[in-house]
């Protein structure tokens, strides 16, 4: 297991996270193994990205932090759940997600992602960080603090090479 | 049988330190209407989220049981819940299908595949361990309870007549005041 995965689950538990929504990415693959091996932390693997807002928003109702993990795809998909749940009732949980479809990203079929990703985010009034490095994880105490404090989703948008130790050569 | 009915027998049966989570519209309504004592959360749209919600709960609560009550029509929003639910597997969580085929608070439309989804079938091929369906208040007076003994997740479906359920005029708490409120009687903090 790579350490920048571990040290994301390190930071995940500094932050009072408990419970994690995961649903697979490619790039996120190494974070949700760290997380299941996380005995801190209890990892429940959903079907759609809405279901991993109402898990966040139900473990915050019984007083526990969580965090969703996802592709950048999954908030668009579960926009509404965003909006009509998660800020309506004002619920604080963090979203870390594989920011798809960029610089780092080789797929066409992945790069619409990235070109409409933060727009919604801002239309929704979602707080965001996009993490570029492994360094830019250590955000991860503070986001959660942050949204916390603001009772409401944060979503850290992690490219490729904040979730992994070393680049590949090719991709 | 009657929503009230229905309410009536699970508010009944309930331990009374039991959490309850409904869905948007006629359930919560209903349920609301029957007096309960129980600690009780009614979920808001998007339609489909309350039984993702009562997992949250039920796994951040893991003392206590949470139960569901949520339409079929909330339901047949998000069926592959169930498989998220079947996976995490949380030994207290219980969930009822308020089953009549149409949705109910939206003017009585027919849910897609009519009469013949069988959704105690399609929870039990998602791995739910316990489901139970009710016809009659009497199957229901004889099922209720074997549901709330049951080693969670477990599911009841209870077939409730149709009946009209208007709107009605908001009470006096928004979606994220009910929710500080429920947040303060269980936690002490909101």
């Amino acid at each position: 297991m790579d350490a920048a995965a571990q040290r994301t689950a390190a930071l995940l538990r500094e932050a009072d996270i408990t419970i994690a929504a995961t649903l697979p990415d490619q790039w996120l693959g190494g974070v949700i193994g760290a997380l299941d091996a996380e005995p801190a932390i209890r990892l429940v693997r959903v079907t759609r990205e809405d279901d991993g807002v109402g898990i966040c928003a139900g473990a915050y109702l019984g007083g526990q932090g969580a965090v969703l993990v996802c592709q950048s795809a999954g908030l668009l998909l579960s926009a509404n759940a965003l909006a009509g749940y998660a800020l309506h009732h004002q619920t604080p949980f963090l979203v870390l997600a594989a920011l798809r479809g960029g610089h780092d990203d080789g797929y066409y079929y992945q790069t619409y992602k990235h070109r409409v990703i933060t727009p919604v985010l801002d239309a929704l009034g979602l707080p965001h960080h996009t993490l570029r490095t492994p360094d830019d994880l250590s955000i991860i105490p503070d986001a959660a603090r942050q949204g916390w404090l603001s009772r409401r989703p944060v979503v850290l948008l992690a490219h490729r090479d904040a979730l992994r130790d070393a680049p590949e050569a090719g991709r | 049988m009657r929503r009230s009915e229905a309410a009536g027998l699970l508010r009944d049966a309930l331990a009374p330190d039991a959490l309850v989570i409904t869905s948007l519209g006629t359930a919560g309504r209903a349920w609301r209407e029957s007096d309960p004592p129980h600690l009780s959360y009614a979920a808001s749209d998007p339609m489909g989220i309350s039984p993702s919600l009562a997992l949250g709960l039920a796994l951040a609560q893991p003392e206590r049981i949470v139960l569901l009550i949520a339409g079929d029509g909330e339901w047949a929003m998000n069926l592959g819940v169930l498989l998220t639910i079947a996976g995490a597997a949380p030994a207290n969580l219980r969930l009822v299908v308020w089953r009549n085929g149409r949705y109910e608070t939206g003017g009585g439309a027919p849910l897609p595949g009519g009469d013949g989804v069988d959704f105690a079938a399609l929870a039990a091929g998602a791995g739910i361990g316990w489901t139970g369906e009710a016809r009659t208040l009497d199957e229901a007076a004889r099922l209720v309870p074997q549901l709330l003994a049951a080693q969670g997740p477990a599911l009841l479906v209870l077939h409730v007549e149709p009946e009209a359920s208007p709107y009605r005029p908001e009470g006096p708490y928004a979606q994220v005041e009910q929710r500080t409120l429920f947040m303060e009687r269980l936690l002490g903090h909101g």
